[in-house]
């Protein structure tokens, strides 16, 4: 199938490489952005989170190597204190120019409960580290994000989550957390022990405090099926409800241009392991793009040569321990911008995205996202009290995001999403507090925790201004 | 005795792909370093999915290695293809990051 794609896209490439000099658009859009410096002109070294957006230069780099030590580190220390988790955020929740805080030694179980199946766990373990760490004690997250790079406590920190008819984002599934506040204090809370600061810090953004310890409620250790099939997108839209009941896990992406998505259902199963093979997944993504590089101005054409590699693509399909499927290497870099919809308005809003991107955002080829989540009621989640139908949108690293803003972001709003608080959005205070029943109640235990704000760079001071 | 024959003079063996598997069994000597490694590099430098090139792979290492130190420290603390900024050491001093350069491009410490 593969060699088949290629040698389409070869030939269409070469034609109108030579017919429009397209060789040349191609080679400048593929030029490398030009970063800032790696060691700026004080000799501090350059922190930059994932995507490039992002950048600082700290005064302090600190890894404290447990609890006690932060403890002690944190009332005496250049401010702000950001505490940083794998840099995957794509907004500018963790630059500073004071401390940029690394929890990685803080990692690993620390204590597990078999009867209850609970795990406590350093906030700074990585998730790729925590699913084979689990499975060796028969436990696994159920709902585990699309990328597992991130420790636990950055994907709790900004709500990361997963997809399926009834799970919770990560945080849906904590039970209790230490956190460290500004002044060194240690907080341990739980439903009932200083309830207001788990409620208000179980999303917390780093914000609160710095998260040292989380106990996870997680379910036995099991076998899943993983499925990825190419369907009609007008099709899948219809049926997306009812698919989402089916499946355990269950989520779609569009592919712009193509009128097709790619459902991935994940079901458990006693069925034997069946390992998932290489990565496909990016090999595909720059397929996309070289049909996008070639036909970016003639979208029936794109839409035809697309239907050539995509029509008949047999399933993948994976048998094996929810962890090593769940999440993924994705090795090509992108900026993202996702919002949490009322369920209800999800596919509504989707159909209007992938309109407008269709008919005026023509350079877009990354796949549009679409997850559901299960309500819960930490203050600051964006799933408080509502299902909620997630659409994330992409552009290459290298590549204009103008377009996020401009085209999909008024849909994402008007249909009272929430934005994901790791990824890219224009809000401030006061939209937050119209879409937060809670908000006050949080900022209040925040500044009770940081009354100097020590915790605050610029981009949460508009987060949280008059909050 | 690779270093003695090294240093008498004899043809070093080209190199040859390591597995994933063999990849992942390389561990630095230094406790310190072994546990920045552990923390930061080794998810993705052992993994092919990852696209990053196997830790002590000089197939894949020895290409880099001919753009000099400096360069690879660059990309290093800049982030490159889908690498990011730091390597995901974020409390890896720039003498850190070149160490751990130098043990994953199979260069020993």
């Amino acid at each position: 199938m593969t060699t088949r794609r290629k040698i389409l896209l070869g030939s269409a490439a070469a034609v109108a490489a030579g017919a429009a000099g397209l060789g040349g658009r191609v080679a400048l859009r593929n030029r490398d952005p030009v970063g800032p410096p790696p060691i700026d002109a004080e000799g501090r070294a350059l922190w930059s989170n994932w995507s490039g957006i992002a950048h600082s230069y700290p005064a302090r780099r600190a890894a404290p190597a447990d609890e006690a030590e932060l403890a002690r580190l944190l009332p005496d220390t250049p401010v702000p204190i950001r505490p940083v988790g794998a840099g995957h955020s794509f907004n500018a929740i963790v630059p500073t120019e004071g401390t940029l805080l690394s929890l990685d030694r803080l990692s690993g179980i620390v204590a597990s409960d078999d009867k209850a199946m609970t795990a406590t766990v350093g906030a700074g373990t990585k998730l790729s580290a925590l699913g084979p760490t689990l499975a060796e004690i028969g436990q696994e997250m159920i709902n585990l994000p699309d990328i597992d790079k991130q420790t636990l406590g950055g994907a709790l920190a900004t709500g990361t989550h997963g997809t399926g008819k009834g799970v919770p984002a990560l945080h849906g599934r904590v039970t209790g957390m230490r956190i460290v506040a500004p002044d060194g204090t240690v907080i341990e809370c739980n439903r009932d022990q200083r309830p207001e600061v788990f409620d208000a810090a179980r999303v917390g953004l780093g914000a609160f405090g710095v998260v040292s310890q989380v106990t996870l409620h997680n379910w036995p250790l099991s076998r899943v099926k993983k499925v990825v099939r190419v369907v009609d997108t007008d099709t899948l839209l219809d049926q997306w409800p009812a698919l989402a009941e089916q499946h355990r896990n269950a989520e779609f992406l569009v592919l712009p241009f193509t009128g097709k998505s790619a459902l991935v259902t994940h079901d458990v199963t006693d069925e034997p392991v069946l390992p998932r093979g290489p990565d496909v997944d990016t090999d595909a993504l720059m397929e996309l793009k070289t049909l996008r590089d070639l036909f970016e101005f003639t979208p029936a054409l794109r839409r035809r040569f697309a239907a050539h590699f995509l029509d008949g693509a047999p399933p993948e399909i994976a048998v094996d321990e929810g962890w090593k499927l769940l999440a993924n290497a994705r090795p090509v870099r992108f900026k993202e911008m996702e919002y949490h919809l009322p369920i209800e308005q999800q596919v509504a809003a989707l159909r209007e995205i992938i309109a407008r991107i269709e008919r005026e955002a023509k350079d877009v080829f990354f796949p549009i996202e679409a997850r559901i989540v299960a309500p819960d009621d930490a203050w600051l989640s964006p799933f408080n009290g509502r299902e909620s139908g997630s659409i994330a949108v992409h552009a290459y690293y290298k590549e204009a995001n103008d377009w996020m803003f401009d085209l999909v972001e008024p849909v994402l709003r008007e249909a009272s999403g929430r934005p994901h608080w790791g990824k890219l959005h224009s809000l401030a205070a006061p939209d937050l507090k119209a879409l937060y029943p809670m908000f006050a109640e949080a900022m209040a235990v925040r500044r009770s925790l940081d009354p100097q704000g020590r915790l605050l760079n610029p981009f949460l001071s508009r987060l949280f201004a008059d909050g | 005795m690779a270093l003695a024959l090294a240093a008498c003079g004899a043809a070093e063996a080209p190199p040859k792909p390591l597995t994933e598997a063999q990849s992942a069994a390389l561990t630095p000597a230094d406790l310190r370093l072994a546990a920045l490694y552990e923390r930061s590099c080794k998810a993705c430098h052992t993994v092919t999915d990852a696209q990053a090139p196997l830790t002590g792979d000089r197939t894949q290492w020895d290409p880099r290695w001919a753009k000099g130190e400096d360069v690879l420290l660059a990309s290093a603390i800049g982030g490159i293809n889908g690498m990011p900024a730091g390597g995901q050491c974020f409390e890896c001093s720039p003498a850190d990051l070149k160490a751990l350069i130098r043990f994953m491009a199979g260069r020993g410490q």
